[in-house]
């Protein structure tokens, strides 16, 4: 790139000095010989629309950023628990009321059973937890299920795994955002008929922060979480101590479920069991982020699951107890949840601590729905990177974020609310499926792992992910079993059917990529195939004069086709195009059914023919000429048929479409005026105007 | 100036030699600048030999020379600080610097010192800076690269 100089007196006569001009400057920068890097201002809009359009896109999302802005932010434990525990801590505030719900059917006694439930439940926890510790060990890099099933177990068993996963992000933000919503109703009843349009607004502002580049950043997470566990203990403790002390009284409530009578069985325990499982999920999102933790990572990350199971299993036990203590029942539809009862008990209606309280379970609740919006759409790029999704999921956007996958999960969750009308109790079926399948792989996977590698250790760490395997694949069972009717048949259809969706995408990928590649000992050649130019020309003008002289520059074989409908023109276009444009021969077609793009093709199929079978075909060029239009409406009007015959000529053996497209902005290429009777100098072009 | 206070200056000009001493120096004037928004202007100099005409197509067709005054506008960007890159030809280098620093009201020039010891231990200083030093009207600040072994 060579810039214009201009020369410039020093102080003295003899110093002058040119100064020399960078063009590539503003747009691009070296680093190296023949290497350049874009500059923000070269992906720029170009035209006023575009400007105004990316002055809009920068409001509202921000400006782009370059790669190498991103934060690589390391986390200490404590910004860590608050990031990777705000899902799991934050369903403890529905998973009691999901126990209780199914519990109630039975009558006042089988309420009682939701203390035990909670604690086999929360054994549940811990021997996933422990489990999952493993996998913190043994992946530093970040343990997902995805990543884990792969490596041990193969590539279907890591989609099922990929397909739960996905399943699972969406219904985090569907169920935590319905449940956020519930929160708020809890202390606004008015706003319970709005809760589906309050969802979607949530929902969008997510999306609108996350596609902005909006980071774990650990202050934001950290004050709802902190605040959220604060005030949760102490209303457990409260609660606790008041139950203890028999002070604890039961609450009259007037919007209760009434007592069913149905006999308590087995069935329910084990729905009821399955519904509060739903408290489990998130506890893997710790072993997913290991390498966002400050050194050392795994044993940092590890800590902190288990920090993390204890508060969880602290808090949802606690819950139960206190809820069970105070006689509290899930309110019909419409009234305030179980964990709004609780508050209202513990800190009283009205009371300050009772709305701060209520303010971080809905805060917390918002943030475990962004922490799919960051998983979500990496997973999605990481499908995308091995095959197995469209590669748009692992294109950045603007502002560095895997905006496809953002779009597409807050697409798919704000669906799934207004199909369910935001409530959280008609969304845990489809939920709680998905986190088991993974939770069983990820162990599973972890199994192998271990038998594989057989370090220091392995028996017992075998053991511990065999027993977190088994168990959770027992849930698995029975979660997808007594859940089927209530919706949970949805995800048993959706993850194989997921499944094949990638493995279809996968081939597709594979095959194309089959078709495009080279040997490594192929060197390109001069062409063999020889070239020749057909120029469609619908008459004399200067587009045309245009794709002619830019068919010269490809081959010495141009010729230009004129298609008519008009026999009267004929005579004069020939005369007219033998004096001004000598030297390429036009071919002059009749087409009697006024059709243009069929007869073309034709002539291009008979020239092929007609070609000499022991050569190679030729390449043919069809060079279009194109009238550029300014604005959009111009567009409509002009280089329609253009535009149909690039369509139709698209994909035909050795065709190569140029479209040569004529600025009128530019007419210093015609010195003299140009006179063509056949055309119209003042108005638009025959060219573009067929 | 008092020594707990930034050293002031509205712009400074910095001469790029083409070395690994350029982003020392950008460095230092970019984080020097940034707290009291002072403008930078990083000026690099191809010296053209009498042989050729002054503007011949020397400079703008070298990627290597376009290189030099990239990278110092990446390392500004990295403080957070625009820099004016500009390519000059000239036949001194020393009397362009100074000619482009009285143009553009500079009241800072920054040059580099590689340092190298040759035959026996002296500075190989050149013509440059001691020209900058005697006809530069603004304050000129010569910055020394640590000496290392491999330097020396």
């Amino acid at each position: 790139m060579t810039g214009g100089q201009r020369p410039v007196r020093g102080r003295k006569l003899a110093d002058r000095r040119v100064r020399v001009n960078r063009p590539h400057s503003p747009y691009f920068r070296y680093t190296g010989p023949g290497q350049l890097v874009a500059k923000a201002a070269a992906s720029g809009p170009t035209t006023p629309g575009g400007r105004f359009f990316a002055r809009v896109r920068s409001l509202l999302f921000g400006r782009p950023l370059a790669f190498e802005e991103e934060a690589g932010e390391r986390l200490p434990k404590k910004q860590a628990l608050a990031i990777f525990s705000s899902d799991a801590i934050s369903s403890s505030a529905y998973a009691t009321e999901e126990i209780l719900r199914v519990l109630i059917v039975a009558g006042s006694g089988a309420i009682l059973v939701s203390i035990p439930i909670a604690i086999g439940i929360s054994v549940l926890l811990a021997v996933v937890a422990l489990s999952y510790r493993q996998v913190c060990r043994a992946y530093p890099n970040g343990g997902g299920a995805y990543a884990v099933a792969k490596e041990n177990i193969g590539a279907v068993a890591s989609l099922v795994a990929a397909a739960a996963l996905l399943i699972d992000y969406v219904m985090t933000v569907a169920v935590s955002t319905a449940s956020a919503i519930a929160q708020t109703y809890s202390v606004v009843p008015g706003l319970y008929d709005i809760r589906v349009e309050i969802a979607v607004v949530a929902i969008a502002l997510i999306t609108v922060a996350n596609l902005r580049g909006l980071r774990e950043s650990g202050n934001i997470f950290a004050v709802p979480t902190y605040l959220f566990l604060a005030l949760a203990l102490l209303m457990v403790a409260m609660g606790v101590f008041r139950i203890v002390t028999g002070t604890a009284v039961d609450v009259v409530q007037r919007d209760a479920v009434a007592f069913g009578t149905h006999d308590i069985g087995l069935f329910l325990l084990l729905k009821a069991f399955a519904s509060g499982s739903v408290a489990l999920t998130g506890t893997e999102a710790i072993a997913n982020g290991v390498p966002a933790f400050k050194p050392p990572e795994s044993r940092n990350a590890s800590n902190t699951l288990v920090a993390m199971a204890i508060l969880l299993g602290v808090l949802f036990l606690g819950m139960t107890v206190v809820a069970d203590g105070f006689g509290i029942l899930p309110s019909e539809e419409g009234g305030p949840t179980v964990v709004a009862l609780v508050a209202t008990v513990i800190f009283g209606a009205g009371s300050p601590l009772f709305y701060a309280f209520q303010s971080a379970t809905a805060l917390i609740l918002f943030l475990a729905a962004n922490t799919s919006f960051n998983a979500f759409p990496r997973l999605a790029a990481l499908l995308a990177e091995d095959g197995y999704m469209p590669r748009q999921f692992s294109f950045r956007g603007d502002r560095l974020a895997f905006s496809w996958g953002i779009v597409l999960l807050a697409t798919i969750a704000a669906l799934l609310l207004a199909l369910f009308e935001g409530d959280t109790h008609a969304l845990i079926p489809l939920y709680s499926v998905g986190v088991f399948v993974v939770f069983t792989l990820s162990q599973g996977g972890m199994v192998r792992h271990w038998l594989a590698e057989r370090s220091a250790g392995w028996v017992w760490r075998a053991s511990i992910n065999a027993v977190g395997a088994v168990l959770t694949f027992v849930v698995l069972v029975v979660v997808t079993s007594v859940k089927f009717l209530d919706g949970a048949w949805l995800v048993v259809i959706l993850i194989p059917t997921l499944v094949a969706m990638m493995l279809f995408i996968h081939r597709q990928y594979a095959r194309s990529a089959r078709e495009l590649a080279i040997r490594p000992d192929y060197v390109a050649g001069p062409p063999v195939r020889e070239e020749r130019v057909i120029v469609p020309v619908p008459g004399i003008d200067r587009a045309v004069i245009q794709a002619i002289n830019v068919a010269r520059t490809v081959a010495s074989d141009v010729r230009a086709v004129f298609i008519f409908d008009d026999p009267a023109r004929v005579d004069a276009v020939r005369a007219d195009w033998e004096r001004q444009i000598p030297g390429i021969p036009l071919v002059v077609i009749e087409s009697p059914y006024r059709a243009l793009a069929g007869p073309l093709i034709a002539y291009l199929d008979v020239l092929d023919q007609a070609w000499p079978p022991d050569h190679p075909s030729p390449v043919t060029f069809v060079v279009i000429p194109e009238y550029v239009a300014k604005s959009w409406w111009e567009r409509l009007l002009y280089n329609q048929s253009a535009r149909h015959l690039r369509r139709l000529l698209l994909g035909r053996p050795h065709t190569v479409v140029v479209n040569v497209p004529y600025r009128r902005d530019d007419p210093e290429a015609f010195d003299s005026p140009f006179r063509d009777k056949h055309s119209r100098p003042d108005g638009p072009p025959d060219a573009a105007a067929r | 100036m008092s020594e707990n206070q930034h050293p002031v200056f509205n712009r400074a000009v910095i001469a790029l030699a083409g070395n690994a001493s350029d982003t020392r120096i950008v460095h230092l004037v970019a984080e020097l600048a940034r707290p009291i928004r002072a403008e930078i202007v990083a000026v690099h100099v191809v010296e053209v030999a009498w042989s050729q005409p002054l503007d011949a197509d020397i400079a703008g067709r070298s990627e290597q020379v376009q290189q030099i005054l990239d990278e110092a506008e990446a390392t500004a960007e990295q403080s957070k600080v625009r820099l004016d890159p500009v390519l000059l030809q000239a036949r001194e280098v020393g009397a362009a610097l100074v000619d482009e620093a009285i143009e553009r009201a500079a009241d800072l020039l920054v040059l580099s010192l590689p340092y190298r010891k040759r035959f026996g231990g002296d500075f190989a200083i050149g013509r440059t800076i001691p020209y900058v030093l005697k006809n530069a009207p603004c304050a000129v600040w010569v910055v020394r690269e640590p000496i290392t072994e491999e330097s020396s």
